[in-house]
């Protein structure tokens, strides 16, 4: 069996892990929308390499990458619009700052 | 080979646009300008300021040559003389010519100086305002020639022109282009009255040859991008193909360069709006008008 | 043992850079060396799909991200205290918690990948012409609802987004 398919696949979790510690670790709202954007490329990579190397006749498989791309151009609209609007209000985008809803 | 060959015409080309806009700077008409200049920045001290982003200020000038060769890799000369002629060849173009926005950026960013970042964060304004007016007159042209092929879309053409079929498109994509090359009155990042030399401001000596190398480079590919989509590519009677394309690419460089060299510069809020409210619906209707005109006279 | 193919080493030469760059996004502390980072990932993950012979996939992520990331860029300036990093500033919260997840998150992944059993691997791809156009079709054919479905989406985002952002009436007054 050729590596192809698993070197993509490790490619993808490396992503998400990577992903996943930025998303949990920075205080920043921006630096955490790049986190998210890294786990969605991971899930970019798998996606494509499920096509190519299992089904590359189907193409529902690269409609579904397409889709994805959606998905992170959305998130960083609708993410640039909060930090607008929370930098507005409260002058910063800290989010250890952000401890309104604490109980 | 061919590549070679390509490489070494664009370069050409690129210089006969560097004597063309010295012409037009100082009004005097010298074959040896440019050389001259060359010289003189090569010799120069390279001067780099005090504390820069140095792997952005390094990289910025090399990485605006890239991507404008890269663009051009995929435009043909004549039916034979591509670089590689992708399968998604109009759509190549773009993303090539979007990382000349990496680069002024870079290089505003890297150059750790007050004109030199505002101008590489104007020109992000300016791709706001030109990039849906490259992509969507791209997409109408790929319509007729069912292809995003580049050498397609030249036999497209074969009846009539696009500049004929699709004259919106064309005065967009002209426009538009001239905004990527941030030639006057676009060129906003480098405004040589108000920002003093914007992002090429702390260049000096080699690092501002490549870089005013890649703008060349960048101009030639833009007309040639234009020569292909529009004006039927190597296309033409009697004389041979290069040469067609070669006369059409030089044409269209020269008026790009002297179409806005009268004009004043225009500001960015004006730009965005009028991009945005004027330039965004012509290019929807365009695409709608060679919609319905690629099913009725393709 | 075949020799390996040239497809395998750029799928990992990329994979690697595109792993590497990712990393370099939270080790810096310079925002636009993050922003340009994460691009720099996103590029070599087109790349990556090149490789894979998803041309039209790569080129496409390829531009997209671009633009994309250097918008990024300009709000991490914006909003970041200290963009350039020049005063050190401590930007990251509960590390060893986001190591382990990040590290747990990633092995799993990577052990579903090892341990499922994938099937047939297919070793050639349609080319790069027929994809776009089968592609195309796709788009326009069967999977339409969903595409126009993300195309509305994307409206309603950026309606959103604009609304959110727009100042309130009265801090227009103020200003």
């Amino acid at each position: 069996m050729s590596p192809d398919l698993l070197l993509a696949l490790f490619t993808g979790a490396a992503l998400f892990g990577v992903g996943i510690y930025g998303a949990l670790s920075q205080t920043n709202l921006v630096m955490i929308m790049m986190g998210v954007e890294l786990i969605l490329a991971g899930a970019l990579v798998n996606l494509v390499a499920f096509w190519r190397f299992l089904h590359p006749h189907s193409y529902a498989g690269q409609m579904f990458v397409l889709i994805v791309m959606t998905v992170m151009a959305l998130e960083m609209a609708v993410g640039f619009g909060v930090a607008i609007a929370r930098f507005r209000a409260r002058g910063s985008v800290e989010m250890e700052e952000a401890t309104e809803l604490q109980g | 080979m061919n590549t070679l060959v390509i490489v070494l015409s664009l370069l050409a080309g690129a210089y006969l646009v560097a004597v063309l806009e010295a012409w037009l700077a100082t009004g005097r008409f010298r074959l040896a300008a440019p050389a001259w200049a060359a010289v003189a920045l090569l010799g120069r001290e390279s001067i780099v300021p005090r504390t820069p982003d140095r792997i952005f200020f390094e990289t910025a000038p090399v990485l605006l040559l890239i991507a404008a060769l890269l663009a051009a890799a995929v435009l043909p000369l004549s039916p034979s003389m591509v670089m590689a002629n992708l399968a998604t060849g109009a759509l190549f173009v773009n993303a090539a010519l979007a990382y000349v926005l990496v680069a002024l950026l870079m290089a505003g960013w890297g150059s750790d100086s007050a004109y030199a970042l505002v101008g590489g964060w104007r020109f992000l304004g300016q791709v706001i305002a030109y990039s849906m007016l490259i992509v969507m007159p791209i997409t109408a042209v790929a319509m007729r020639a069912e292809s995003l092929l580049t050498t397609d879309i030249v036999s497209s053409q074969e009846a009539v022109w696009n500049i004929l079929y699709q004259p919106i498109g064309f005065v967009l994509f002209f426009v538009a282009s001239m905004a990527v090359a941030f030639l006057p009155p676009f060129d906003l990042p480098i405004a040589v009255g108000d920002l003093a030399g914007g992002v090429e401001a702390e260049y000096t000596g080699v690092r501002l040859a490549v870089f005013r190398l890649g703008r060349m480079v960048l101009v030639i590919t833009l007309a040639a991008a234009t020569t292909v989509f529009y004006l039927g590519g190597w296309m033409g009677p009697v004389l041979p193909p290069w040469a067609w394309s070669a006369i059409k690419i030089l044409a269209v460089s020269a008026a790009m360069l002297l179409g806005g060299y009268t004009l004043p510069r225009i500001r960015e809020a004006h730009l965005l709006a009028w991009c945005w409210k004027l330039g965004i619906p012509l290019a929807l209707i365009n695409l709608f008008i060679v919609g319905v005109m690629v099913l009725i006279w393709p | 043992m075949a020799l390996i193919s040239l497809q395998t080493v750029f799928i990992a030469f990329f994979g690697i850079a595109a792993i590497g760059f990712g990393i370099w996004v939270f080790r810096t502390s310079s925002m636009m060396r993050s922003a340009l980072a994460l691009l720099f990932s996103q590029t070599a993950l087109g790349a990556m799909f090149l490789a894979m012979q998803a041309e039209f996939l790569g080129v496409l992520q390829i531009m997209m991200m671009a633009t994309e990331m250097s918008i990024m860029a300009i709000f991490m300036v914006m909003f970041m205290m200290d963009p350039g990093g020049l005063g050190a500033m401590e930007m990251s919260h509960q590390k060893r918690l986001s190591i382990l997840a990040g590290v747990a998150g990633a092995l799993a992944t990577a052990g579903i990948a090892l341990f499922t059993q994938w099937g047939v691997v297919v070793t050639s791809a349609p080319a790069a012409a027929e994809q776009t156009r089968a592609l195309g079709t796709e788009l326009l054919g069967r999977s339409m609802l969903i595409f126009e479905t993300a195309g509305v989406t994307i409206l309603t985002a950026m309606i959103a987004a604009t609304a959110v952002a727009l100042p309130t009436l009265q801090r227009k007054r103020n200003a």
